[in-house]
């Protein structure tokens, strides 16, 4: 068992109690150890925003930490020092999620940037040859000669990583390498990754998917909330004890909301059957079943990338569905913007500067954006009518306390819970008998999030039902009546006995727990 | 993050907005025009008698005055043009062409399909017509763009040449003067000669018409509100249920309607016949014009009557004073780079690049085929 050989040999690279904030009293990372031995597959596992990524900036020099200790190979490395250049010295490297190679050049020719023996020239047949020889050996399959705009996702993730071991990689970082890949890649990448640990050296696997984690990893560690949560080796994995490690058991602290009682007869929006093609090689929507019913808000939990983003995009209406129905009131809905507005559908984008509000455009015309194709109140026969549009936006501020309380200011001189309170009293105004909301309180204090909570919980006693798109598990735990789990595309349902462990289980894919 | 476009609606930050801007335009104007009289200083000519010569060309006399306005006019629409295309991200180079393009299609009616006809007819049917094609012109840019994500600087950049070269084969061929002396179409009849007093066309007068038309246009329309609002977000407005492709090709043949004009106003109103060089560049100081301009249409009547007198002034400093009328090239590059590192410094680079196409998913096939 290479777990047990490996505990023996010093570890590659050793981080001790690793500290880093990068502003003064938010603190990222907390005491952080992790370590990565020769020949063994490190599972990194967390929710967003638990410090992965700052953790693995750290390994590979991007960042550095405020305080704490690194060894390589047992010997102690001055902190201050340990940048870009000295963790390639270490032979430590990382596959990111987005390929770094030049697009327009073959895989040979990128090699060759980073010929070790590095002179002027390059030498292209022996980048070819090198390339032939590892590819061959760790069974990592490049059509030679081709440009790498023209590769595949897992023929560029592959080249990648041969292009880190051209460089002496003995560390490997592999950032959710199996995210943008179809499942016959995925079958192939593992056990390339198999031979790079029978060749002694390390990887870390960063990954959401239990089943992966389970298939590949001699240890697994979990971080939640910038701190290690435990530590697992290969044996004593388990789904409900992973879901607990990575969202915490903290469950009596939460109070969810009873259920409103309205008639449950008729759902006022329902999907059926709902699939649809995933965005940059994510992985889509998959016969999705989905009601929401009067005065209920329905939570819908999950990992970010796993569909989230399409099934947004499908209820704003400006995603095609490859299959399936959508039914508002009973009647099937061609979804499209200004048909699902007509109908009282109300979408509250969880990307509030790119896709909810206009930065350079003043309050008031953010107020009145969306109703550019219909609002009698604001347009009429074509005409913007901006004495009416700064009134309403006037009031509007005065109602929701926005600051500046100044309706010809720049939204993007706005503070984030400021931006966001625009843009939920926005939706609120036309009064929706649904509002679609994704990840309401990403990024905003505790008084904003506060609000957005309450404003969501009035409009369910209004009648009105609510979509809780959200990557925060207590905040969808806080607030909705039913949960469902969204994971690789799919849908699943959370009982409503659920625990923590349990949702964390089904939220990784692994059914039920 | 302030940025330079004119955005709000309220009177007062309408007032700081036109105070800064103005400020921000004369420094430029002030900069370019202290580095060209160093480099005309360091070529050996006397800067002040270079400013003298060329403000005596463009400015100071009735006959340099009308020279002037004659060269503003086209510099007006067309930098209305590109004004308009900017503000809804489209980045239009290719006034130019759609001016050649405009006054061939002027040209063809004025001295082919209307010959003998009175003016009420003739007149009226050039002017459309000079429209129609810069707004053809345009539209193949506009269409490769939606349909085929061809980036229009390219095209459009491209599109400059294939017109220009386009009059030239017909001013060598098919519309080549009866006399077939030069390559040049035969003169405009009287009666498809726009009116004038004192030399001014009436092109003149409606471009700075236009150019009120085009600010009412962007900022109390909901057209203009939606072209805005793409220039700015193009995912924004898709969800808020604007079809950016639409938006694009709807200004983009607005802006060649425009430039397209001001081909047949030259036509019609300045030489009476169409002939290769036509143009002196006009379609590519509108860049510098809507930039100076800060892409603010009313603005575009100020800032196109200080690139006319650059245009006049610059044949006279040549004659008078010797200086190379290049040197007046060089403000205009030095006012471009001042322009767009003012918006580049404040408002972030981000601004100034072309609307992104491939980063967001909503302009996959997919959101497209449905849209479209």
């Amino acid at each position: 068992m290479s777990a047990a050989r490996a505990g023996a040999a010093l570890p590659l690279i050793e981080l001790t109690a690793i500290d880093k904030s990068f502003v003064p009293q938010r603190p990222v990372l907390r005491r952080v150890d992790f370590d990565v031995r020769p020949g063994e597959i490190h599972a990194l596992l967390g929710e967003n925003g638990a410090g992965k990524s700052t953790l693995m900036n750290i390994l590979i020099g991007l960042v550095r930490a405020n305080a704490g200790a690194i060894e390589i190979s047992g010997r102690p490395v001055d902190l201050a020092r340990f940048g870009p250049s000295a963790a390639a010295r270490a032979g430590i490297s990382m596959v990111h999620q987005h390929s770094t190679l030049v697009p327009a050049m073959s895989v040979e020719e990128n090699l060759c940037f980073a010929d070790p023996s590095g002179g002027l020239l390059f030498d292209r047949r022996r980048a070819a040859s090198r390339l032939a020889e590892l590819s061959q050996r760790y069974q990592l399959d490049v059509p030679p000669g081709a440009r790498v705009e023209d590769l595949s996702v897992g023929q560029r993730q592959r080249a990648e990583i041969l292009r880190a071991l051209d460089r002496g990689a003995r560390l490997l970082i592999l950032d959710e390498p199996t995210a943008a890949l179809t499942p016959g890649e995925t079958a192939a990448l593992f056990p390339a990754l198999r031979r790079l640990r029978a060749s002694g050296r390390g990887v870390v696997f960063i990954s959401h998917k239990l089943d992966e984690v389970e298939a590949l990893a001699d240890r697994v560690t979990v971080l939640r909330r910038g701190a290690v949560s435990g530590t697992l080796a290969a044996g004593e994995l388990d789904a409900r004890e992973l879901g607990r490690l990575m969202l915490g058991r903290d469950l009596s602290a939460l109070e969810r909301p009873s259920a409103s009682g309205g008639e449950r007869s008729s759902p006022l929006m329902r999907l059926r059957g709902l699939s649809a093609a995933g965005l940059g090689g994510g992985c889509g929507l998959h016969d999705v079943d989905l009601a929401v019913h009067r005065g209920e808000i329905v939570g819908v939990a999950g990992i970010d990338g796993n569909g989230q983003r399409e099934l947004e995009e499908v209820l704003a209406g400006v995603r095609r569905m490859d299959s399936g129905s959508l039914e508002v009131d009973g009647k099937p809905v061609r979804p499209h913007v200004r048909t699902l507005r007509s109908l009282g559908v109300s979408h509250l984008s969880g990307d509030r500067e790119r896709a909810g509000l206009i930065p350079g455009f003043s309050l008031t015309e953010n107020w009145i954006l969306k109703a550019s194709h219909s609002d009698e109140r604001f347009f009429s026969h074509g005409l913007l009518r901006a004495a009416t549009a700064s009134e309403a936006t006037r009031v509007a501020i005065a109602h929701f306390d926005i600051t500046p309380a100044d309706a010809a200011a720049d939204v993007a001189t706005l503070s984030g819970g400021n931006a966001q309170k625009l843009a939920v009293a926005r939706e609120l105004s036309g009064e929706p008998r649904l509002l679609v909301a994704v990840n309401p309180t990403r990024g905003l204090d505790v008084g904003s999030t506060r609000f957005v909570h309450e404003q969501l919980l009035a409009l369910r006693a209004r009648a009105a039902a609510v979509l809780l798109i959200s990557t925060e598990l207590d905040e969808v735990l806080l607030l909705a009546d039913r949960c469902v789990a969204l994971s690789r595309g799919r849908v699943h349902a959370i009982p409503a006995d659920a625990d923590r462990a349990a949702i964390g289980a089904i939220m990784l894919g692994g059914q039920g727990a | 993050m302030t940025g330079w476009w004119p955005r709000g609606l309220a009177r007062r930050h309408v007032v700081e907005r036109f105070a800064s801007d103005t400020l921000r335009a004369a420094g430029a104007v002030l900069f370019a025009s202290l580095i060209a009289g160093v480099v005309i200083a360091a070529l050996g000519f006397s800067p002040v008698e270079a400013i003298r010569a060329l403000l005596a060309g463009s400015l100071i006399g009735p006959a340099a005055l009308t020279a002037t306005l004659l060269k503003t006019g086209p510099l007006l629409l067309t930098g209305l043009a590109v004004a308009l295309c900017f503000r809804c991200g489209v980045w239009n180079i290719g006034a130019e062409g759609q001016l050649y393009a405009g006054a061939l299609l002027a040209t063809l009616v004025a001295t082919r399909w209307l010959v003998g006809a009175p003016a009420v007819l003739v007149l009226p049917c050039l002017i459309l017509a000079g429209a129609l094609g810069g707004a053809l012109w345009a539209a193949i840019a506009g269409a490769l763009r939606v349909m085929r994500g061809v980036n229009e600087v390219i095209s459009t950049i491209l599109l400059n040449f294939v017109a220009i070269q386009l009059v030239s084969l017909a001013v060598h061929g098919p519309l080549q003067e009866s006399a077939g002396a030069y390559p040049q179409s035969d003169a405009l009849a009287q009666a498809a000669r726009l009116p004038e007093l004192a030399r001014i066309h009436l092109g003149i007068p409606i471009a700075v018409l236009l150019a009120l038309a085009g600010s009412f246009l962007l900022f109390h329309t909901a057209a203009g509100f939606r072209m805005r609002a793409v220039g700015l977000s193009p995912v924004a407005a898709r969800f808020a249920g604007i079809v950016p492709e639409r938006q694009l090709l709807l200004t983009i043949c607005l802006a060649g309607a425009l430039a397209g004009l001001a081909g047949a106003f030259e036509v019609s109103g300045v030489t009476g016949r169409l002939f290769e060089s036509l143009s002196p560049g006009y379609g590519y100081t509108a860049i510098a014009v809507a930039l100076l301009a800060r892409l603010h249409p009313l603005a575009v009547v100020p800032s196109a009557f200080f690139f006319g007198v650059l245009e006049a002034g610059g044949g006279a400093m040549q004659r008078e004073a010797g200086v190379p009328a290049v040197a007046t090239d060089l403000v205009k590059g030095i006012v471009i780079l001042l322009s767009i590192g003012f918006a580049a410094g404040v408002g972030g680079v981000r601004r100034v690049g072309p609307v992104a196409r491939a980063p967001t998913s909503l302009s996959g096939p997919q959101a497209d085929g449905e849209v479209l």
